[in-house]
């Protein structure tokens, strides 16, 4: 990789004519400190693990990482970040501070993120230090600086693009609905064949989020913290759509599935009409690997659908945080970014500016287009701040769940 | 007991100096595992202390209908569990075919919960076998039902899969009495007795050996409701939702980001452990008069057959359903077979390496720790210590688990191999000791006796006649430490800081994310390494042919 021999270049010169004073003012002499001190590290990487294509490309760039830094990554596998966040506050309760973490790097956004953060979970911002944030569409893509709603201060470093999607096997359902009203009047029409995973499961959180974006009076209320008479009257059409929908849903709303990848199972056992994800490429990713029919499309709600962006980030007592800082800025690389934006490989959009990449690294985000991809995107809708999230859950849980 | 207590004694110097070793040996074991277990409970009692914890607990709008939820399926699964295995052990004695059957249970305990549940679910789900082997000519359905077959909210899966699972450990349990020379011949005399004195098979049965071994099983009993009220890796596959067990919540909320939620879930899980002592002291008193009004068919085996009949779909179901790719309502069989979950298992073999290097790590470290126990420890000291020994079975896993953490995280020997194999191992001790202290405690002494006037050091008689003729219950004891670790889910996440993946956390994990192929990939495996390791015992506790002229010296 070119990149990575500039700075050694630079710091060969500066070596020798041994102006250490200069050195200080240099990120690149920084990062080749942070590179060798993480060389032989292991990095232990607790990121969701509940898709086959996304553990496989962890896999892919642990042998990368490997192979160009020296660093080993481990992918320590986790069904929710919140277990996560726990124990790294479980390990300050008991004084586990400087080194003596277990977790290195950690796959994370919104609420948790602002746990963590208010929390001082997190250690001193390491993302404007990462050789390649440079490349970060920080412009176009706002969100890769604001984490539902809260700054992300430089404690978590971009690695992809998120956009809620539904797909559906068009033989069974011709007309796909493009909005809230479609959705509730074809749950009416095929009784018990529609659903969303059950929250606190976050894409059934976020299903609930697209639901109270399409409804609530104001939504412009929903960028700030929520305040208890703010949540009333923002949330009440949420409910009273919800109350009507969920006879119509699968075994009456009663039940839920437990995760969207259970729902998608259900779709090709042919339980359930259509499932959704947060990768708009999800659909054409299990088509390539023959676990959908290649009849299964991908649509968004035409006035757009909720979006957001994932991280990764470093707790406060994390054993290899130069390997941390290794990975992630690997991650941001364009080498492994357009790897991960390959719908064969995960599909996952890329947080970079590709315009702005050198041409051949352009190339290497050009791809074929593939059954089951997005067609047309929907503008984006930002999330709702972070503390709406846990309300909402809560909210739904007293409401539905008992 | 041990050699120090012997009556003749060549040299009572030697005799002393035998006695302290002995004693040693007994503390440095007692000492490394009691202030373990206490510190680990008293973890659990500290966040508990205030009362906020019982106030969320109280008002939190869950906690009532998951109360039920719980105490509805585990006591329904455990009296199940009792009655049939009482029908079973009276078919099996009756018919004098109690070794026949009983021989035979170690594939069914290989089983792991996890696996069944999975295995039930495929099944008995409206996509499952059931439903497509009857569909559309007998149903009319042309999609699957929607009907809540699995996690329904009456809990009738999971009360299904528990007692299929109880069962056969009760029928164990059973059979390691049965198997005690002196226990069975006096039995079966005194059923003699009865029969002679013109009592009916069953009556006999019932009136003269099930008072006798439902005395002996009712700790198991209590294992098993304990287990039936505080499992939750079973009851996130196939039990209700709506909500979940209060087990499940427990550990949802031990799960959670909010610190307020943890300690509301340590303080459910108190909570259950005094209603499963409320409820076990009740099971206690009326329990043993369980077991007349059985029909009196003599129908013999056809419960056993069908049991093992029962596994062996469930098996059928996970095989199939680890190599099926789309299979669409409702064709009974996959329209593509693919291997690539497999392929995906053995690419990545770590788990698998994982599973069996903590599951023979433990039930060697368990093994050996008992048998330095059961050989050393003074009587007075094991009556004392046996509660202790026994509680990680009978205290919720969950609190157990958050304890040993704690412990874990003080200590720092969390996310480590030592702290894996050790917390594994306290998790099998219960069992192994089960399987082996009556045994152990009832080798004839005369045989001692004989090796130590023939001039024979104790340590050689230990070496050479006590142990190798004890080979087979020694043997199934490690294989039942084995297959406890290899089901350990809990202790597997919490002390591994999830960085151990074993075939347990993957099953889990898969039937999560609803991934068919590798979740039934994962059960098989969970249950054919057990299965492996139970033959393996079997093949090594062979007793010994001497040949004539063969000597020890």
């Amino acid at each position: 990789m070119p990149i990575s021999r500039i700075p050694k270049l630079l710091f060969a010169t500066l070596a020798l004519i041994g102006c250490a004073s200069f050195a200080a003012e240099v990120p690149a002499r920084d990062w080749r400190t942070i590179e060798s001190k993480a060389k032989g590290q292991t990095v232990y990487f607790n990121a969701w693990a509940g898709s086959e294509a996304i553990n496989a490309y962890i896999q892919w760039a642990a042998t990368e990482i490997q192979r160009q830094y020296g660093v080993t990554l481990k992918h320590v596998k986790i069904s929710d970040a919140a277990v996560v966040v726990s124990r790294v506050r479980a390990e300050k309760q008991a004084g586990r501070d400087g080194t003596a973490g277990t977790v290195d790097l950690i796959w994370i956004n919104g609420e948790n993120f602002a746990a963590m953060k208010r929390d001082g979970l997190l250690g001193a911002p390491f993302v404007s230090g990462l050789p390649n944030f440079k490349w970060v569409d920080t412009v176009n893509k706002p969100t890769t600086l604001v984490d539902f709603s809260v700054p992300t201060d430089g404690l978590e470093s971009p690695w992809g693009m998120a956009q809620l999607t539904f797909f559906a096997d068009v033989q069974r359902l011709p007309t796909p609905p493009q909005d809230l009203g479609a959705f509730a009047a074809l749950a009416a029409k095929n009784p018990g064949r529609l659903s969303y995973p059950r929250p606190p499961d976050f894409h059934g959180t976020t299903f609930l989020k697209q639901v109270l974006l399409g409804t609530a009076p104001d939504p412009t209320a929903l960028t700030q913290p929520a305040t208890d008479a703010v949540f009333q009257t923002q949330t009440k059409p949420l409910w009273a759509y919800l109350d009507a929908l969920h006879p119509n849903l699968w075994r009456n709303g009663q039940q839920f599935p437990n995760t969207a990848a259970a729902m998608t199972q259900m779709m090709a056992d042919g339980e359930l009409l259509m499932s959704l994800t947060f990768n708009p490429n999800e659909a054409a990713n299990e088509i390539a690997a023959k676990r959908l029919p290649r009849t299964v499309k991908s649509w968004q709600f035409k006035d757009g659908t909720i979006g957001n962006t994932h991280f990764v980030a470093i707790p406060f007592n994390a054993p290899s945080r130069a390997g941390a800082q290794v990975v992630a800025n690997f991650f941001l690389s364009p080498e492994a970014q357009a790897k991960k934006a390959d719908i064969k490989v995960w599909g996952d959009p890329t947080v970079l500016a590709v315009g702005r990449l050198p041409a051949d690294l352009q190339r290497l985000f050009k791809g074929d287009p593939q059954a089951g991809q997005l067609v047309v995107t929907a503008p984006v809708l930002p999330e709702p701040h972070a503390s709406w999230v846990g309300l909402i859950e809560k909210e739904w849980i007293r409401r539905y769940a008992r | 007991m041990g050699w120090f207590d012997r009556e003749r004694m060549d040299s009572p110097l030697r005799a002393m100096i035998e006695r302290k070793a002995s004693i040693a040996v007994a503390s440095v074991a007692g000492c490394l595992l009691a202030p373990a277990l206490l510190a680990a409970i008293w973890m659990a009692v500290k966040p508990v202390l205030q009362s906020s914890p019982w106030a969320d607990l109280w008002q939190d709008p869950r906690t009532f209908d998951a109360l039920t939820a719980t105490l509805w399926t585990s006591i329904a699964a455990s009296l199940l569990a009792w009655c049939s295995a009482a029908y079973l052990l009276r078919q099996a004695f009756i018919g004098g075919q109690s070794g026949r059957w009983l021989n035979r249970l170690p594939p069914l305990l290989a089983t792991p919960h996890a696996a069944m549940a999975i295995a039930v679910t495929l099944w008995i789900a409206p996509t499952g076998w059931l439903f497509r082997l009857s569909s559309p000519w007998l149903t009319g359905f042309d999609a699957p039902p929607p009907w809540a077959t699995t996690q329904d909210t009456w809990g009738i899966g999971l009360i299904l899969v528990l007692w299929l699972k109880e069962l056969p450990f009760l029928c164990w349990v059973a059979a390691t009495q049965l198997h005690r020379d002196d226990v069975r011949r006096r039995w079966h005399a005194e059923y003699a007795v009865a029969l002679t004195m013109g009592r009916s098979p069953q009556s006999a049965f019932a009136e003269v050996v099930w008072p006798q071994l439902a005395r002996l099983m009712r700790w198991p009993l209590v294992a098993v409701l304990a287990y039936n009220m505080t499992v939750v890796d079973v009851a996130l596959i196939i039990g209700p939702t709506a909500p979940p067990t209060l087990a499940v919540l427990a550990w949802e909320w031990l799960r959670d980001a909010d610190l307020a939620l943890n300690h509301q879930g340590v303080a459910a899980a108190w909570l259950l452990a005094a209603l499963l002592i409320a409820i076990s002291a009740v099971l206690w008193a009326t329990v043993t008069r369980v077991v007349t009004g059985f029909p009196n068919r003599q129908a013999i085996g056809l419960g056993w057959v069908t049991l093992f009949l029962v596994y062996a779909l469930a098996w059928l179901a996970l095989l199939v359903g680890s190599v099926s790719g789309l299979w669409p309502f409702p064709d009974v069989w996959p329209d593509h077979w693919q291997a690539n979950d497999w392929l995906r298992v053995t690419d990545n073999l770590d788990s698998v390496w994982t599973t069996v290097g903590l599951g023979t790590l433990s039930a060697t470290l368990t093994l050996l720790w008992l048998v330095a126990w059961l050989e050393c420890a003074p009587q007075n000291w094991q009556a004392v210590m046996r509660p202790i020994l026994l509680a990680p079975m009978v205290l919720p896993p969950l609190l157990w688990v958050f304890g040993l953490y704690q412990v874990a995280l003080w200590g720092h020997w969390e996310g480590a191999w030592p702290g894996m194999v050790v917390a594994h191992a306290v998790m099998a001790m219960p069992y192994a000791l089960l399987a082996l202290e009556s045994v152990y405690k009832a080798s004839d002494r005369r045989l001692q006796s004989v090796a130590l006037s023939l001039g024979r050091h104790p340590m050689t008689y230990l070496l050479v006649v006590k142990w190798p003729l004890l080979k087979r219950a020694l043997w199934s004891a490690w294989a039942i430490a084995f297959a406890v670790s290899v089901a350990q889910f809990l202790p597997t996440l919490y002390i591994g800081a999830g960085r151990f993946v074993t075939v347990t956390t993957e099953a889990v994990a898969q039937s999560a994310a609803g991934q068919r192929g590798l979740m039934s990939a994962y059960a098989l495996l969970q249950t054919v390494l057990p299965l492996l390791v139970f033959a393996i015992a079997v093949m090594m506790g062979r007793p010994r042919h001497f040949t004539k002229d063969q000597t020890w010296t």
